[in-house]
């Protein structure tokens, strides 16, 4: 059901005790600047823009591979909330190598079982932020590549 | 009020880093954090300090209320406060949260409080001591409060409306935007399904952060007096309320003024604007 990465992440979190539920977040988000674009990386698709949601600004950048298959990196502003920057790296990693069509029909029902229900219900804003914003840019990715076949 | 203008009404209730961290190790001391990011104090926070979520522990989870005294003793008996410790909030944003639960805590009557004058960013910035070890203390005997202090510093809407009409003073703490109703959300955060915009008619704009320096600290106490008692009008013994949201940017002013200058009966009128800009029939104010 969900990408092999992803779930193998979902598997990881979903059974670990709050306290270290909460360590594996923070640990998840001290890694989160290792998803910035590399010198000489190339994107279809950028997206950097500072939305009320989120409390700094946040690029997001797509590569879609020959095999259609996406590569994410993401840029974070230094006022970026925890629980973001943990998200940002949970799913650069976890949908690395999805199609686009797969990112979009992702159901978003598996961020509470990384994140935990408390947590999603104390900072609902915050969870669903990152998820929203990658979802956005594939589906910009495929409407311009359907727009491309149409012409 | 201080008979000293230049000096805080209460400057015990203020303390810098420098003392923080000469009674870091004090027993009768439980150092506090209470932020807006919720894994903040995961990532490393003052040696020893404990965590108060404003949310997770200090609210009713299901009712938008607070959570009743027993919940707030259990709440100190697990973080090893008793009624004669002293906590030292502090937070990120300029302590808007710290001040939140300091509020918090005096609405169920724990004495004695403090504020980290900078607050986390301040801490963090002048390169002192973090740790992401977590503390543990053992249980206290905290006893059950015997009322929360709704009606000393906390008000309703119905308080609000009769200060209202009342033409007595109200406080509008959040921003210009917020105030005039050109938005209904603070500056650079989601819309939180308040329908209508502007104040609470007679209320004064007094964002949060004209009490404060650029570093978060809390303006000298002649510039807060200027601001608060000259150009605004308040005056000790005069029933204030203060509001701006959901309670805890008012919670900031709502400590400058009780703290700070010394006014007694200061009230923090946490439904705020979430629940006047949502409630059937309640008069709001536009203007540019």
């Amino acid at each position: 059901m969900y990408p092999k990465k992803l779930q193998n992440i979902i598997d990881l979190f979903e059974h670990l005790p709050e306290v270290e539920r909460r360590e594996t977040l923070v640990a998840y988000s001290d890694s989160a600047s290792k998803q910035e674009p590399r010198p000489n990386e190339k994107f279809d698709l950028e997206d950097i823009r500072k939305d009320e949601e989120c409390a700094d600004k946040v690029g997001v950048y797509l590569q879609v591979d020959d095999e259609g298959r996406a590569h994410l990196r993401m840029t974070l502003g230094p006022e970026v909330q925890t629980l973001t920057r943990a998200m940002t790296s949970i799913l650069c990693k976890g949908l690395d190598g999805a199609t686009p069509q797969e990112i979009l029909d992702l159901p978003q029902d598996f961020v509470t079982r990384i994140v935990g229900a408390e947590l999603v219900r104390v900072r609902s804003q915050t969870t669903y932020y990152v998820l929203t914003r990658i979802k956005s840019i594939c589906k910009v990715y495929l409407d311009r590549q359907r727009a491309k076949q149409v012409a | 009020m201080s008979t000293n203008p230049t000096e805080y009404a209460h400057p015990e209730a203020l303390v810098d880093a420098d003392w923080l961290e000469q009674h870091l190790d004090d027993k009768n001391i439980r150092v506090v954090e209470s932020n807006e990011d919720i894994l903040l104090y995961d990532t490393g926070h003052i040696p020893g300090a404990v965590h108060i979520d404003w949310r997770a522990d200090l609210q009713n989870p299901v009712i938008r209320d607070y959570i009743a005294p027993k919940q707030f003793a259990e709440l100190c008996r697990r973080n090893g406060i008793s009624p004669d410790t002293t906590c030292v909030f502090y937070g990120d944003k300029a302590n808007w949260w710290a001040c939140y639960a300091l509020w918090a805590f005096r609405l169920f009557g724990h004495q004695k409080v403090k504020i980290l004058n900078g607050g986390r960013d301040k801490w963090k910035a002048e390169g002192r001591k973090m740790t992401r070890d977590l503390p543990k203390y053992p249980a206290t005997n905290y006893p059950v409060p015997g009322q929360r202090m709704d009606k000393e510093i906390r008000a309703f809407a119905d308080e609000a409306l009769a200060q209202s009409r009342a033409k007595m003073p109200l406080i509008d703490v959040r921003s210009p935007g917020e105030y005039k109703g050109e938005i209904t959300h603070m500056p650079e955060y989601p819309q939180e399904g308040v329908l209508r915009g502007g104040h609470i008619p007679g209320a004064k704009s007094v964002p949060w952060k004209t009490a404060t320096n650029e570093d978060g600290t809390f303006k000298s106490a002649p510039e807060l007096a200027k601001i608060y008692l000259d150009q605004c009008g308040l005056k000790p013994g005069t029933e204030t309320v203060v509001y701006c949201r959901i309670g805890e940017r008012s919670s900031h002013t709502w400590f400058v003024l009780t703290y700070l200058l010394g006014l007694d009966r200061v009230r923090n009128y946490d439904g705020s604007w979430t629940e006047w800009g949502n409630k059937v029939g309640a008069p709001i104010e536009r203007s540019a």
